[in-house]
């Protein structure tokens, strides 16, 4: 990967809210790799940056509030930290809140030696009258600690010394102090610690943190013991003690690691006051006020998706102006130098079609994904996940269901990638499937356009907001359904973190839009332009033929012998919706080419198609498929074909039900 | 004097002790990663409909109504 002989291998660990990305981003800059750890659908941010010739590898973990193996999260980080070895482990803490942040110090520092803590939103801590002596706490923790802050850039110069230095000189001590529990406790430590050693260590971790592990019931590192060698022998004593103490091991060991910090904090950090009630909290008392919290969600959301649609419209006209432009000039040039007809057509309405189905959408989801970015940098988005907590509830979910919901109205991919931050299996599952029921930016491209074409200004914006309101319902209903298929588990209860308010920060804005953005243009953009070279094709062979004589006409004319009747879908209709299977994009254009004439193609659709008629094609389009990108994520995310196959034809067939009934009853009403 | 309160009983603002968790294993161990464990003090910040917000070594954490019906607590002066 790189020609530098010397590489250095350092993890970045921290809380969530910590700031550790803006951190990473500042060392890295744009010198980043996003993957995904191996078998597990986690995101892995890889980065460097190059000193003296010498090449450092970061990797940004998960964000984590400990290293038990309660969630896949945890269970990566702590795998890295004893497999890959990293020449440095750097834990970043928040000033504001040491002792909470500098709990997963406390768990890393029993895992290896090589820990260094940043200490990030120093000049915060300071504004908020805290003082904090660096040198106190390097002195009881027993590793470098640095204040930093990643709005300041000498920082980041400091830390790049800072890891050349603690590599190549011994100007720095790492020697951890060794985190000392209850006696009784301890005993219990050094009973099972000889019961390891005796038996010759099968795995990479310490025995003492093994030991400590076993204490605290980790499932994953029992598990792996368990599998070398006869402990159960240990764990009936272990269980025996444990009762007979009256202790819960595993609250009592995180409480003895936060009764040490406390002593650690207090005696390193002067001026600090707890339960103030604080900025964040007195905003608060409207933004999640039992009455305001709900106007003021609709309200923001509102202006969000307002924003969204109408700064994209002047730029999305621009750019249809000027490659209409250029597609005109291709033509005629291709037409000057007489190229054969089929090749013209394939470029200007294959290859050029298929690029500017890819950058019309490309402002529009910018747009969205930033508008998104500033609510999460501000801290609202998290507030968002807990005001919708009681609607969600009501259908089984929590809710951060409700974000991957939000993002979906971008596009469904980032929607289903989402999901990630559910813990419950079902909710999980069910959100992943159930997300191409929400109306992602291409459709909201297809429902403007038409409603546009057949009904008054504020006829049209009532029947957006009801497809909008419809397709949230499905998600929700599907939800309820879904639920009597998984065996009732026992659901973990809603914990979650509220950050503080905070002005949100360009430079985080730019890199979380250029994440969301970036998936869309490299997954969807090719997914979109191979569909219109796909479309381009179908709609083509016979070369020369009329539309309903080329192979899409045909497949339209024999699907339409049944969704005539039942929908009021003609085969000038179908043929878009299949077109519009891999990508949305392509019914807007495939309508283009279907009805184009001569004339208007406004009129010429208003012309054809009736009200009823309009209003299936509007609902059917909604709702009826995911688009291939969509699947593939689904796919990706589930690991499963089986629910893949479900996320394509659950979507589809409740479609077609609920079409049918509105279109039969439509007929009969107008 | 020494009444045990369930956490959605007390009103907020009021800093209280946590004496009990009778949680399942998966949310007493999250809870105490965050530092909510017996023995330790935290603020109620919100409470009246949906979840109750706490707070708790600087921390804001939300905590579900039905989770937090399980987290006993002693009144602070």
């Amino acid at each position: 990967m790189n020609d530098h002989s010397i590489e250095h291998k350092i993890a970045f660990l921290g809380n969530p809210n910590v700031g550790k990305s803006s951190l990473f981003n500042l060392l890295t800059h744009s010198h980043q790799h996003v993957g995904n750890w191996p078998g597990k659908t986690i995101e892995k941010k890889e980065g460097h940056f190059i000193l003296s010739d010498e090449f450092f590898s970061l990797i940004d973990l998960p964000g984590t509030y400990s290293l038990s193996a309660r969630s896949d999260e945890e269970i990566v980080t702590r795998k890295f930290i004893t497999e890959e070895e990293p020449n440095l482990v750097c834990i970043i803490a928040d000033a504001t809140r040491l002792e909470r942040t500098l709990f997963l110090a406390m768990q890393t520092m029993e895992l290896t030696k090589n820990v260094a803590i940043f200490v990030n939103m120093s000049d915060l801590a300071e504004k908020n009258g805290l003082t904090i002596h660096p040198k106190d706490l390097e002195k009881q923790l027993g590793v470098p600690v640095l204040l930093v802050s990643a709005v300041d850039d000498t920082s980041v110069l400091r830390i790049k010394k800072f890891l050349y230095d603690a590599i190549h000189t011994d100007k720095y001590e790492f020697n951890p102090a060794m985190m000392m529990y209850s006696t009784k406790i301890e005993l219990m430590i050094q009973s099972i610690s000889r019961q390891i050693e005796d038996r010759g260590s099968c795995t990479e971790y310490p025995t003492r943190w093994l030991a400590v592990k076993v204490l605290e019931g980790d499932e994953s590192v029992i598990e792996t013991l368990e599998a070398e060698y006869d402990l159960t022998n240990v764990f009936d004593k272990i269980k025996v003690l444990a009762k007979s103490e009256k202790l819960d091991l595993n609250v009592e060991l995180s409480k003895s690691k936060y009764s040490a910090l406390h002593k650690i904090v207090a005696s390193s950090v002067a001026g600090f006051t707890d339960f103030q009630e604080s900025r964040s909290d007195k905003v608060d008392k409207i933004i999640l006020n039992k009455f305001w919290s709900y106007p003021i969600l609709i309200a923001i959301y509102a202006v969000f998706f307002l924003i969204t649609f109408y700064a994209s419209t002047p730029i999305i006209n621009g750019i249809d102006l000027g490659i209409s432009k250029f597609s005109f000039l291709v033509e005629n040039w291709l037409i000057n130098i007489n190229s054969p007809a089929i090749l013209t057509s394939l470029i200007v309405n294959g290859i050029i079609a298929g690029i500017a189905a890819v950058l019309l959408f490309i402002p529009i989801i910018i747009i969205f994904y930033a508008l998104i970015a500033i609510m999460e940098d501000s801290g609202y988005l998290a507030r968002s996940a807990f005001i919708m907590d009681r609607v969600m509830g009501k259908f089984g979910l929590q809710g951060t269901a409700f974000l991957s919901m939000v993002m979906g109205f971008g596009c469904n991919v980032a929607g289903i990638m989402a999901t990630r931050t559910i813990k419950n299996e079902k909710d999980r599952i069910s959100m992943i499937i159930t997300n191409s029921f929400l109306p992602c930016a291409a459709r909201l491209g297809v429902i403007a356009f038409l409603t546009g074409i057949f009904f008054e200004p504020w006829l049209a914006a009532l029947l957006m907001l009801t497809l909008y309101g419809f397709s949230i319902f499905l998600v929700l209903a599907s939800s309820l359904l879904f639920g009597l298929f998984f065996k009732k588990s026992d659901p973990l209860p809603l914990i979650l973190e509220i950050p503080e308010y905070r002005r949100p920060r360009l430079r985080n804005i730019f890199h979380l839009t250029w994440t969301r953005a970036g998936i869309f243009i490299k997954k969807a953009g090719t997914f979109i332009f191979l569909a219109s070279l796909f479309i381009w094709l179908m709609s083509s062979i016979p070369f020369g033929a009329p539309p309903e004589r080329t192979i899409a006409g045909y497949l339209g004319r024999g699907i339409s012998y049944v969704t005539e009747p039942l929908l009021g879908l003609d085969w000038k209709m179908v043929i878009p919706l299949i077109f519009g299977i891999p990508a949305k994009e392509a019914i807007i254009s495939a309508l283009g080419i279907l009805y184009s004439t001569g004339g208007s193609i406004i009129e010429v659709i208003k012309a054809s198609w009736s009200i009823p008629q309009a209003i299936s094609f509007l609902l059917f389009q909604l709702t009826y498929a995911p688009c291939f990108a969509s699947l593939a994520a689904i796919r990706t995310e589930t690991k499963s074909w089986k629910l893949t196959a479900i996320g394509f034809f659950y979507p589809l067939i409740v479609t077609i039900l609920s079409t049918t009934v509105v279109f039969q009853i439509l007929k009969l009403v107008i | 004097m020494n009444q045990l309160f369930r956490l959605i009983d007390v009103d907020v603002n009021k800093i209280v002790l946590v004496k009990e968790i009778s949680a399942g294993h998966k949310a007493q161990r999250f809870l105490a990663d965050l530092g909510i464990h017996e023995g330790e003090k935290i603020r109620i910040t919100k409470n009246d409909v949906g979840p109750i917000i706490v707070e708790i070594k600087g921390t804001r954490v939300a905590v579900g109504r039905g989770l937090a019906s399980k987290i006993s607590v002693l009144m602070e002066e």
